[in-house]
């Protein structure tokens, strides 16, 4: 079907990263604008869009760049920090957009910084990303003989593998040299970000959208989409699926469509059996709660859980919930900053707990004990990440109880060995405790 | 640290002015040590980044081991990963794994005594839609199945460390 | 300056508070706990780690970290006495906590004095859920000699890294790895090799750092605390010494929040093991001829004593250490002035009173604006402490400039620092300039010369100081109590001295006097020598006469401080020798002049002469500013030599510049623990220079003065200006001020 391209217009399938190519197709008409308004007029164009983040937390941009002081509020150096650590479990939309659109994204990076009139724009790009930091180097090469860049520098930064550096605040950190581990807030990014000067942390999408919405005008961008959920997302559509892949479609669209008209349904017609709509983060769904869902902001959160990162993850019957939910904690144990107790010691323990059900170790009370110590998790973190595993854990817990006190009746996982996720090796910790000899007594 | 690294800190001093608090410079610092010693780092190593960038080795160190992506102990010239995350787990990355195992003869997380190879399992790559991804020195293979995985391995040893074309 | 006052009330108790006040501190000035481990003010900004300190706030949904916020107008705040949301979550923090700590709590040295152990009384789970094995690590382990680390018992509260990273920053202390696999170390098997590092110790909440000198040493309740001060440097920091059966196990700080914030430096909180050397003297000893030393009675050495007095014919000289209380050197000076006309004597480095008009607090160096530090020496090596607060200086954005080798502000040849000080008190100096217009500059002398401040005196009033209470002067004297032993032996007589000749007999009092090469030169040319010290080794070898000293730790008397405040100083434990006041007093009998054995009434009389009668308590005051009075000027300023510089084939020579570090001196060399802080036998070079002889950090390299030479590892400090090199005293053998450095 026939969807409205906004992110990876022009590219009709591939990608553009020839510079003169990128100008032909209207390329830098954006920035042409922006830089023609005041940076003011800029915000509003966005609040006009109600373009909301596509990192995760959903924030609308325009606010966000609102937040900002002017430099004569306060005399330092602004930055625009611009997320790209893309490393949310069944999350691959970024890498595509660094990798089709590169200059669009760069475009959008240098409309940013002229609206909350910063000088200095830094992209925390995840070191895993290779290629893609080769296609952005070279771009940034060409934009810089293009003499676009103005008096702004950018800066690619690179990741060093550590989930947790998506989060804001451990972005900025790592940034400035420390280990990634999130900050309390207050203060925000806005007022003490980066180096302690205000600094707005966006999303590779959400600043690649903000182009299009200067080429095409607030009011019209809006018109796409559906209420608070305006404009187009990049969907990352992975799992049980015969086509998984990115797909920009605009927000509202159903979910079942992106399952099974996009993603040409579940392979060799297996049934779906959950899904999981936003990332590893967010609430699973059952296959009815996906008849009825679309892809926006308030259907999924009616629904009792989140469009996050907009990465749908389809499940079919062979998979455990159990062992998900193992693999799913031992995600977030191996990413754990390790700088707040519930987190560092609670995702160990759930993964623990979970393992002893999986192998049917498990009574009664280890079910309740599993709930407990995920309510014990929620809402005492330093960050989301702990909550992340206790909010998805509960879930399966919630969605497929069944499934969980089968374990427990029969001593072990109903699927027998033949589940998709049987014995899934997880990467064992990269630096593990160290031996040491000890003190002479 | 001496006069032979003098290279490295002189590549430091560059990356040290990218940035306006030169403390973020120890991340790429560490990144370039890691090159220049064989992919990993060394206890030289972290002396070095540490004299270029007046800092401790320990705090090099306490930097390095909070990410995966430094190395602590000697790697494989040629780095293996396959992602086992959610998505490719549902993919079958497991079989993928094993079938490494066997044409590898390793256990994830072992390097050959060869030092040609290492063998790991990783988090999410950031390709779920095309699982399952299998990282070969940070270069992305897509849709790699267990049947792919013999050519896959004969490929990378004849072609040599990288495999890359 | 009116701070904004806020009311909110905590389990329903108004409070009004300072607008900012942390919710901790807030909690606590309506009487209620919040709990903490993560959280202490003096480690910077709060983390929020641990999250024991989840209260409800009204209005949020979430429970809050007490810790990290700070107290705004109507807040209300409700704790776990009152809110069972915030019960629920901190037994779920300490359930959390518990899941890998041991409980071995009987055989901990925490055990009884463990914050840990009274929250989880207090607010923890009564059993544990936890069925897995707990998380297991070889313990304890060595961080250094000094300190054991047992992995298992640490709760992450980043307390000790936090430390090491933003108080002391050496760095050495670190977190390693991620999530459940982080834990504390230093850098491989590297020892935590520091000047502060026993901090650590006293704020890990658990039992997870402890000394090693006081593991298994004494239990909470069989121990006393004697408050006192450190006798080791100028500072005197605060501190509790923690004795059982009458012998000192530990030292720990006691927060004089003007002093010292609290903190401690290694040698004055490790040292104390020497009071219990080998070779300490118990009894008098006296030089047979051929046959050495042996010990005698305390009448015959008291006879013996006045025989070498008299004598002597007053033609006696008197060295002092200055380490010694002000009523020991009063009663000596009482002794040897007044009852035997002997005035001349060999006083250690003083400090100019004229710096009275420019007293500050120490804390006032990290609240100043521009402080400027000259001289030859590192502060850490001279007054430890004040490396601490110029640290926190630097933090708190005060821009700190260092005139010296090792000081980016300039090129200083070694003695430069009176000509450096003296062209910022030329009308054409911009800094100085700027040191006039503010009201909150600092100067500090960190080296010898400059007439014991004198110089820093006249430059700190020729730029106005003296009207200024916010500015500040300080000269970083080399021992503890200099001044004071001054003050006291001048106030001991009248008459001026008269330098004998030759030398009748020579009374060497104290360790440093007795370790001094002029003091030894000095015996070289005396009839007779009395010696009166702690240890065997310093004395034994030229000695007619030796009397056993006390050690700071058993003294009761008087100290005054490198701020110009006078401090109490404690007996902690019973010395095993008799007090010196005791036998001066005994022997002053012998010659008709009357001094009290007792500090106290030594003191009022000198009080009453010198101090304007003040008295001398715990936590004592800083007198007030007195008004400026020119001191005697200096001779001419010393234009110290510029290195020669480096010719085509000759690499140049360099300006030695010698240091008396921190962990050296008679204490230090007998404390086990404390050797692997002492001086590598290393000689510190300019980046530059080094490279110009192709020398690198480890190579061994030679170091030629004319005739000298030694062989020293080489190290580069990118700090250290061209031309100059830095080797410590007790390497440096009699090199000359200039030498050659090149490869064997
Ligand atoms: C544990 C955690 C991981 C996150 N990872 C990412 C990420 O990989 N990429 C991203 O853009 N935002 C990520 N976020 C969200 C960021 O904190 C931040 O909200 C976002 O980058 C803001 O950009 P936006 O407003 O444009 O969405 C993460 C948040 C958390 C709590
Ligand atoms: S060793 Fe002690 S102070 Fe350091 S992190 Fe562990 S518990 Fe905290
Ligand atoms: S005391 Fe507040 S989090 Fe540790």
């Amino acid at each position: 079907m026939a969807t409205p391209e906004v992110v990876f217009a022009g590219t009709d399938g591939g990608a553009v990263t020839d510079i003169a190519q990128y100008e032909a197709t209207g390329g830098f008409a954006g920035l042409a604008k922006a830089r023609a308004m005041t940076p003011d007029e800029v915000i509003e164009e966005l609040n006009v869009s109600q373009l909301r983040g596509r990192g995760g937390a959903f924030f609308p941009t325009g606010r966000k760049w609102s937040f900002v002081p002017k430099p004569e509020q306060i005399a330092k150096p602004h930055y625009l920090v611009v997320n790209a650590d893309e490393s949310e479990p069944g999350t691959f939309k970024d890498r595509e957009i660094m990798l089709r659109v590169p200059f669009r994204f760069l475009e959008g990076c240098l409309i940013a910084a002229y609206a909350i009139q910063s000088k200095h724009v830094f992209i925390y790009i995840r070191g895993e990303y290779e290629q893609e930091f080769e296609v952005l180097r070279d771009a940034l090469t060409a934009l810089h003989r293009a003499k676009l860049l103005g008096d702004v520098t950018i800066v690619l930064h690179r990741g060093a593998g550590a989930y947790i550096c998506g989060e804001e605040t451990a972005l900025l950190e790592s940034l400035e040299g420390r280990r990634g581990q999130p900050r309390t807030k207050p203060p925000f990014p806005a007022i003490a970000g980066l180096y302690a000067a205000p600094t707005a942390v966006n999303n590779v999408e959400s600043i690649t959208t903000a182009t299009s919405v200067l080429e095409m005008g607030g009011a019209e961008y809006s018109t796409l989409g559906v209420a608070n959920s305006t404009g187009t997302r990049v969907f990352s559509l992975s799992g049980n699926v015969v086509n998984g892949g990115n797909y920009e479609l605009p927000h509202g669209f159903p979910l079942k469509d992106l399952i099974y008209e996009v993603g040409g349904g579940i392979p060799g017609g297996r049934k779906l059996k959950a899904v999981i709509p936003g990332g590893s983060s967010t609430v699973v769904m059952t296959p009815d709660e996906v008849e009825q869902a679309t892809l926006d902001f308030d259907s999924l959160t009616s629904l009792g859980t989140a469009i996050g990162s907009a990465a749908v993850i389809a499940i079919d019957d062979r998979c455990c919930m159990v062992q998900l939910g193992i693999r799913v904690s031992q995600f977030y144990e191996h990413e754990s900053c390790g700088k707040c107790t519930p987190c560092r010691v609670g995702t160990h323990w759930l993964t623990q707990i979970l393992q002893k059900i999986e192998d049917g170790r498990a009574a009664q009370a280890d079910l309740d004990l599993l709930l407990d110590v995920c309510d014990r998790i929620l809402g005492k973190c330093l960050c989301p990440l702990g909550d992340s595993d206790a909010i998805a854990v509960a879930s399966y817990v919630d969605k497929f109880r069944d499934e969980f006190q089968a374990h427990i009746d029969h001593a072990g996982c109903p699927l027998g060995g033949s589940s998709s996720l049987e014995a899934v090796l997880a990467p064992v910790a990269v630096h593990g405790h160290i031996a040491h000899k000890a003190v002479p007594a | 640290m001496n006069v032979r690294t003098s290279a490295l800190y002189e590549e430091i001093q560059k990356i040290r002015k990218r940035y306006p608090d030169e403390l973020s410079a120890v991340m790429p610092a560490l990144q370039l040590a890691q090159v220049e010693h064989g992919g990993w780092l060394p206890p030289d190593a972290f002396r070095e980044v540490a004299d270029a960038l007046d800092l401790t080795p320990a705090y090099c160190l306490s930097i390095a081991s909070f990410y995966d992506m430094f190395r602590l102990a000697p790697v494989g010239e040629t780095v293996v990963e396959v992602c086992t995350n959610i998505s490719c787990g549902l993919a079958g990355a497991q079989r993928v794994v094993e079938a490494f195992e066997r044409e590898l003869l390793l256990h994830a997380g072992e390097t050959s005594p060869d030092g040609r190879f290492t063998l790991r399992t990783v988090e999410c790559l950031g390709g779920c839609g095309w699982a399952t991804i299998v990282a070969v020195n940070n270069r992305h293979r897509l849709r790699v199945t267990a049947a792919d995985v013999p050519a896959l391995v004969a490929e990378l040893r004849e072609k040599g460390s990288d495999g890359n074309a | 300056m009116t701070t904004e006052l806020v009311r909110l009330s905590v389990d329903g108790r108004e409070v009004e508070v300072p607008k900012g006040t942390g919710l901790v501190e807030t909690a606590a000035a309506a009487g209620v706990e919040i709990p903490v481990f993560c959280y202490e003010p003096r480690l910077g900004p709060p983390v929020g780690a641990c999250r024991m300190c989840l209260v409800e706030i009204e209005g949020l949904p979430k429970l809050q970290a007490g810790c990290t916020l700070t107290a705004q107008d109507g807040m209300v705040i409700k704790t776990a006495a009152t809110s069972a949301k915030a019960a629920d979550g901190q037994n779920a923090t300490l359930e959390f906590i518990l899941v890998n700590h041991p409980l071995d709590c009987p055989v901990c040295d925490k055990g009884g004095e463990c914050p840990l152990q009274d929250l989880t009384f207090r607010y923890g789970p009564g059993v544990t859920r936890m069925t897995f094995p707990k998380v297991t690590f070889d313990k304890p382990i060595p961080v250094s000699p000094l300190i054991a680390l047992d992995r298992e018992r640490c709760i992450l509260c980043y307390r000790c890294t936090r430390f090491s990273e933003a108080v002391a920053e050496d760095g050495q202390l670190v977190a390693r790895n991620r999530g459940n696999q982080s834990m504390i170390t230093t850098f491989g098997e590297d020892p935590y090799r520091a000047p502060f590092s026993g901090n650590v110790v006293e704020l890990c909440p658990v039992g997870a750092l402890t000394s090693t000198q006081y593991r298994f040493e004494a239990r909470p309740w069989d121990i006393q605390q004697i408050p006192t001060v450190c006798g080791l440097c100028p500072v005197g920091c605060n501190t509790s010494v923690t004795t059982r059966e009458g012998k000192a196990k530990r030292v720990l700080s006691r927060n004089h929040p003007e002093i010292d914030g609290g903190w401690l430096c290694d040698k004055g909180r490790y040292a104390t093991p020497h009071l219990d050397a080998p070779d300490r003297i118990r009894e008098p000893l006296r030089r047979l001829h051929r046959i050495g030393l042996e010990p005698i009675s305390w009448d015959d050495a008291l006879d013996e004593a006045e025989r070498l007095l008299r004598g002597a014919q007053g033609r006696i000289v008197t060295a002092l250490s200055g380490s010694e209380t002000i009523e020991q050197a009063y009663a000596l000076g009482r002794l040897l002035r007044g009852g035997l006309g002997a005035h001349s004597a060999v006083l250690p480095e003083s400090t100019s009173s004229a710096l009275d008009a420019f007293r500050l607090p120490l804390s006032g160096i990290a609240t100043g604006e521009i402080i400027v530090v000259v001289g030859d020496d590192e502060v850490v090596d001279r007054v430890p402490i004040v490396d601490l607060w110029l640290r926190k200086a630097r933090r708190n954005g005060t821009e700190v400039i260092v005139y010296g080798p090792t000081g980016a502000a300039g090129n200083l040849p070694p003695g430069g620092a009176a000509a450096a000080l003296h062209a910022l008190t030329e009308p054409g100096s911009p800094l100085g300039k700027r040191l006039r217009a503010s009201d909150r500059a600092v100067l500090i002398w960190c080296g010898p010369g400059g007439g014991g401040g004198a110089r820093v005196a006249e430059a700190a009033h020729s730029l106005g100081f003296d009207e200024k209470p916010g500015c500040g002067a300080f000269h970083l004297a080399a021992t503890p109590n200099g001044r004071g032993v001054a003050i006291a032996w001048a106030a001991a007589a009248d008459e001026d001295e008269s330098d004998p000749e030759p030398i009748g007999l020579l009374v060497v009092v104290g360790d440093d006097a007795a370790a001094s090469p002029s003091v030894r030169a000095l015996a070289e040319r005396a009839e007779a020598v009395i010696a009166v010290t702690m240890f065997q080794g310093l004395a034994g070898g030229w000695a007619d006469l030796v009397l056993p000293a006390t050690a700071a730790l058993e003294r009761d008397g008087t100290l005054l401080n490198v701020e110009g405040r006078l401090q109490r100083l404690r007996r902690a434990v019973v010395p095993p020798v008799p007090d010196e006041l005791a036998w001066i007093a005994k022997l002053a009998g012998r010659f008709d002049v009357d001094v009290s054995p007792h500090a106290s009434v030594l003191f009022e009389e000198i009080s009453a002469r010198c101090f304007d009668g003040a008295t001398a308590a715990d936590h004592a005051e800083l007198p007030p500013r007195t008004p400026y009075e020119a001191p005697p000027p200096g001779q001419a300023l010393p234009m110290a030599v510029p290195p020669r510089p480096a010719e085509d084939h000759f690499v140049g020579e360099l300006r030695l510049v010698r240091y008396r570090p921190l962990f050296s001196g008679p204490q230090v060399e007998r404390v086990r623990e404390l050797q692997f802080q002492r001086p590598e036998r290393e000689i510190e070079l300019a980046a530059a220079d080094a490279e110009r002889r192709q020398v690198a950090t480890g190579d061994t390299v030679v170091v030629r003065s004319n005739g000298t030479s030694v062989e020293l590892r080489a190290r580069i400090n990118r700090r250290l200006a061209e031309g100059i090199a830095r080797i410590a005293d007790e390497h440096a053998a009699d090199l000359h001020p200039t030498i050659e450095v090149a490869k064997p």
